[in-house]
């Protein structure tokens, strides 16, 4: 029960954060579903046997590894998404990710600051 | 020897090509030798066929799902074989004349899809199964396609219309075989017209009927989808001559012959065939009497001469049959010859147009022959073969239908086409070879295109179109000595044993006296032809079928783009959304299917899942609420590691430890990722955050009660089961789960992998076309000359620390790797170990450009994959891809080491693993210098850099 109720938690959460403003936040719920479907693969296994599945383990009380081997493997590609998508935050031009509320009010911080770049950069030379 | 023909015309292919390469040109006759001898080896294996039966053989291709190159060689088959390879060598030949002798790559091109085509054509003959027969029936699509794309930019659009109403017929005829092989349980073409659904299904027989009708009416441009064919007229006039005369509009032939078996009691297919037929006959017929270009005429005239074709299949009785078919070769014969004749004159004389060719018949006396044999063979004139045809196709439609109506409706329509073939005839010879089709010349003709001096054309150029001509004169005058193979053709094509009778003269029939009346009605029809051009050349129909087949296809175009705007949003939730609500309809769905699937299994649990939950919970919801974003990935990569306790608690021991791994990092990119980014989200509306927490909150009842209802219902998996029990002795390890990976599942790893090397490469990508945004870290700036800002003094810590733990984690890292087949461990947990390794590298370091973690990520990701797809080839050695090779290496102290190449492949997922942590940390964490155009000590921090890292700048600095 506790299982299910936790894989329910991190679903809602993680559907709830998708649905939000911005990419960051897409990510954070991209990243809790992804636990709650691993937790969900580990349950169509089985939760009532729980010994590691090892070389002579009683098939009786070992858990099912194959289950095991799908969500090792989701981890990891989960990772790889993750950065992907996480990447897609900050190449963006003043949109829900890159911009602060306060320079969407002002409206000019941004491109203050970006002049200051600017600044900084022309007297070291060699531009394209 | 059927294979060896098959393989033999697509080495053709290749031969043609290549030696195009070399003599340009003259390739045709090599192509052309080639699929003469190819003729001759079929003409030779005739006897036996018409004697024996049916030859047979068989390659496996599909074997799971019985697909085989199965190819047969019967009466029908012989006739269409002699066709292709036949018309396809004179048309080679004549290719090598009517090309010109510069571009000579083009040609190369020209020669590989002409001779690809004629393999295509063999294969579609030869073809004993249905699956296989589609196959080569799309590769003659695609052929003509190409064939026609290729000559000019004019040719784009009317390629175009021709793929699409072509490849619809593909579509179509995909559909029929799908049918029939699920109804009958077989793709094998002589089981599947024996099957006995025909006799006792009609309506499933009367949809597959229409179905296989449609598809050949496409291809064999019938009515509706006549206009395809004067539209292809765009290509060279041997493409013309082979495709769209010879060759491939008889596929559609073919295809309805092959399957007429089935079919030919049927109502609808009768019905069909010969409305369209007729129809077009009759279409034909009237627009070949309008077109002033030569060609345009003879497209017409090959779409109307088709269509007595087709309707007389409709007639399906085995005299029909028979007569069908030597219609077929009659037609391949003098059309062959006539459209290689417009091609002689087109390059003799400059143009095609009738109203402006004058005097072609004083200087181009062989030419004129050819065409006159090859023209009366299409009118039906006595002797020739086309008067054989025509007159036993005026007796099997006369013979139509239950009701004696049918047959005098239907042979009213042929005649009234017949006096149609007839008048246009006439047209032809008097419009090219003499001056009469100037009588209807426009104002200002461009006499210029007449060349002032006209010859012709040298024997190398007519003899390939002077061939069927005048086989069309010896086959009328021998028609008995063609009886044996039309009969083995129409018993393939009939299922019943039948002995054709066509003779060149068979009494006073109502035929001859029909035949008669045609051609004094046709006669009179070009006397009067100067007083029914007016009549005719009235527009009838405010629009032409092309612009009807362009206004449907814009209109379609335009559809989808007004469909496409319904989902076309750029608020991402709206797109996230929908699987959450489509989800919600499933799930109503199944618990309304199913109310009663079974008592809830809820198994009993110890006290600490209840914990494990709380945890959850307690770092979970208050990242929901939470403004700042650093706080919130704290709170998620919190509940990450609870989720690691729990994978530890369920007895998942390398998976606890990958998650637990894994969040370790993600943290760290996360946190590479919002130093970029301002340090808030953005507020919403209370109405937003109310709907998506009712969604929410359906989603997680939803996912519970999945989980309550769905798992927890069965044993271990027998699956699982045999990895527990045979592991050790399949593979040597004892982690079950890592020898899942790496033995059992290995290829599913590699994928993974693949995938894992493909998003480093697709961030790096990323990075490299947009700018990436700047550090937002603005109030470090102000520490800059306190203590805060010496980055230098204070990493100093994690320096030391990282200088003595470099040393353990490296050797823990290959600890766990080199025991994953046995405890727990492997390559994913060993290569997030060094993954760690590096981040702690990377976070003691000055600054980001100092980090010591500058590795060639690029060239990891592909060693990676290219270690783990070398030690799959190994396995290919002992059985099969990425099967575990195994052998024992004796060691200097006594035993052995159980080596095994799965530690190679996990060497593989080792690398990549690790590439996608350095990518990272190079790529987001600055390593890679993004301000090296800043002048930078320690003391200065890092607050006032302003980056604006574009590719070549970093190009740069990598260089």
């Amino acid at each position: 029960m506790s299982l299910a109720l936790t894989i329910g938690l991190l679903i809602g959460a993680g559907v709830f954060l998708v649905l939000q403003r911005g990419m960051i936040r897409i990510v954070l719920g991209f990243v809790l579903l992804t636990h709650g479907v691993n937790l969900l693969l580990i349950a169509a296994g089985g939760t009532a046997r729980r010994t590691p599945p090892f070389d002579g383990v009683d098939p009786a009380v070992a858990a099912d590894p194959l289950p095991q081997a799908f969500v090792l493997t989701a981890i990891v590609i989960a990772f790889a998404i993750t950065v992907v998508m996480a990447t897609f935050a900050v190449v963006g031009h003043r949109d829900d990710d890159t911009e602060s509320e306060t320079d969407a009010d002002s409206g000019t911080d941004v491109d203050t600051h970006t002049d200051a770049m600017t600044a900084v950069r022309r007297p070291t030379g060699e531009e394209r | 020897m059927l294979l060896t023909l098959l393989g033999a015309t697509l080495a053709i292919v290749g031969l043609t090509a290549a030696v195009s390469a070399v003599i340009g040109r003259a390739a045709g006759w090599v192509a052309a030798a080639a699929l003469a001898g190819c003729a001759a080896v079929i003409a030779a294996a005739a006897p036996a066929v018409v004697e024996g039966g049916a030859v047979r053989e068989t390659l496996p291709w599909l074997p799971t799902i019985d697909v085989a190159l199965r190819v047969r060689l019967d009466g029908l088959a012989v006739i269409f074989l002699l066709i292709v390879l036949g018309i396809g060598a004179l048309v080679m030949a004549y290719s090598a004349r009517y090309l010109s002798t510069r571009d000579v790559h083009r040609h190369t091109g020209y020669f590989v899809w002409m001779t690809l085509f004629a393999f295509a054509m063999t294969g579609l003959v030869l073809a004993d199964d249905i699956v296989l027969l589609f196959v080569f029936w799309e590769l003659t699509t695609l052929c003509s396609f190409f064939l026609i794309n290729r000559s000019g930019r004019k040719a784009s659009a009317p390629a175009v219309r021709t793929l699409i109403v072509t490849a619809i017929g593909g579509l179509i005829l995909l559909l029929a075989v799908v049918l029939i092989a699920a109804r009958t349980g077989t793709t094998v073409l002589h089981e599947v017209v024996a099957a006995e659904v025909w006799a006792t299904d009609p309506a499933f027989t009367s949809v597959v009927a229409v179905l296989v009708a449609l598809a050949a009416l496409t291809k064999s441009a019938q009515f509706p989808f006549h206009y395809w064919l004067p539209d292809a007229m765009v290509a060279p006039t041997p493409v013309s001559a082979y495709l769209h005369a010879a060759a491939m509009v008889k596929a559609g032939i073919y295809l309805l012959l092959v399957l007429s078996p089935a079919f030919a009691g049927n109502g609808a297919w009768q019905a069909v065939l010969m409305v369209s037929g007729l129809t077009t006959a009759l279409l034909g017929g009237y627009l070949a009497l309008r077109a002033v270009d030569l060609k345009q005429i003879m497209a017409y005239s090959t779409v109307g001469q088709l269509g007595f074709i087709v309707a007389t299949i409709g007639v399906g009785t085995p005299g029909a049959i028979a007569t069908a078919v030597l219609f077929t070769v009659s037609h391949a014969l003098f059309k062959a010859a006539l459209f290689m004749v417009v091609g002689i004159i087109d390059q003799q004389a400059g143009t095609r147009d009738i109203r402006l060719l004058r005097g072609l018949g004083r200087r181009m006396r062989i030419t004129l022959v050819i065409t006159a044999l090859a023209g009366l063979s299409m009118a039906g004139v006595f002797p020739l073969l086309g008067f054989v045809a025509k007159e036993y196709v005026l007796g099997a439609l006369l013979s139509a239908g239950p009701v004696p109506l049918v047959g005098v409706l239907a042979v009213t329509a042929a005649a009234l086409a017949a006096v149609a073939t007839v008048a246009y005839t006439g047209r032809i010879l008097l419009g090219a070879f003499t001056d009469d089709g100037a009588a209807n010349a426009p104002e200002h003709p461009d006499r210029h295109r007449m060349p002032a001096y006209l010859d012709e054309a040298s024997a190398a150029f007519w003899v390939p179109a002077a061939i069927p001509a005048f086989l069309g004169l010896g086959l009328g005058l021998a028609i008995p000595t063609l009886r044996p193979l039309l009969g083995s053709a129409a018993e393939a094509a009939s299922g019943e044993a039948y002995a054709p009778t066509f003779a060149l003269f068979s009494g006073l029939t109502i035929e001859l006296v029909l035949s008669v009346t045609i051609l004094a009605l046709g006669v009179l029809a070009i006397v009067l032809r100067h007083r029914l051009a007016p009549v005719i050349a009235r527009r009838v129909l405010p629009m032409t079928a092309i612009e009807v087949v362009e206004r449907l296809r814009e209109g379609a175009i335009a559809l989808g783009g007004r469909i496409g705007r319904f989902g076309a949003t750029d608020a991402h939730t709206q797109h996230l959304a929908m699987p959450w609500l489509f989800l919600l309809v499933l799930a109503v769905v199944g618990f309304w299917a199913a109310p009663n699937a079974g008592a809830v299994v809820d198994a009993a649990e110890p006290w600490t899942d209840a914990l494990l939950l709380a945890m959850t919970a307690v770092t979970v919801i208050p990242a929901l609420v939470a403004r700042s974003r650093l706080v919130a990935v704290i709170l998620i990569g919190g509940a990450g590691f609870v989720v690691a306790l729990w994978f530890f608690a369920l007895g998942a021991i390398d998976v606890g430890l990958t998650q637990l791994l894994v969040e370790l990092l993600t943290v760290v990119a996360l946190v590479l990722f919002l130093r970029r980014l301002p340090p808030l989200f953005h507020r919403v509306r209370r109405s937003r955050t109310v709907v998506t927490g009712v969604i929410a909150v359906v989603a997680g009842v939803l996912a519970t009660a999945a989980t309550l209802a769905l798992t927890g219902r069965r044993d271990l998996s027998p699956a699982g089961r045999t990895f527990l029990e045979s592991a050790y002795a399949d593979t040597g390890g004892t982690n079950i789960v890592n020898t899942i990976l790496v033995d059992y599942r290995a290829l599913d790893t590699f994928g993974e992998i693949t995938v894992v090397a493909v998003a480093g490469i697709v961030l790096s990508a990323v990075l490299a076309a947009r700018r990436i945004q700047p550090e937002r870290t603005p109030e470090v700036g102000a520490l800059g000359r306190t203590a805060l800002g010496r980055t230098a003094d204070n990493t100093l810590p994690v320096r030391v620390v990282a200088r003595w733990a470099a040393p353990i984690v490296i050797a823990l890292s290959i600890y766990l790797f080199l025991r994953g087949h046995y405890e727990p461990g492997g390559g994913f947990i060993a290569a997030l170990v060094g993954g760690t390794g590096f981040a702690l590298a990377y976070l003691g370091a000055a600054s980001d450009t100092s980090a010591p973690v500058r590795w060639p990520y690029r060239r990891l990701f592909a060693a990676g994959v290219v270690i783990a797809a070398l030690s799959g080839i190994w396995g290919l050695a002992v059985g099969s891809f990425l099967k575990p090779v195994r052998f024992g290496i004796p060691l200097p102290w006594g035993g052995e080491y159980g080596f095994t190449s799965a530690l190679v492949f996990d060497l593989g997922v080792y690398l990549a693993v690790v590439a996608i942590v350095i990518a990272l940390l190079n790529e987001v964490g600055g390593v890679l210098g993004r301000r090296a155009e800043e002048t930078e000590t320690n003391a200065d921090p890092p607050s006032s850099t302003g980056s604006d890292p574009t590719s070549d700048d970093r190009e740069e600095v990598r260089a």
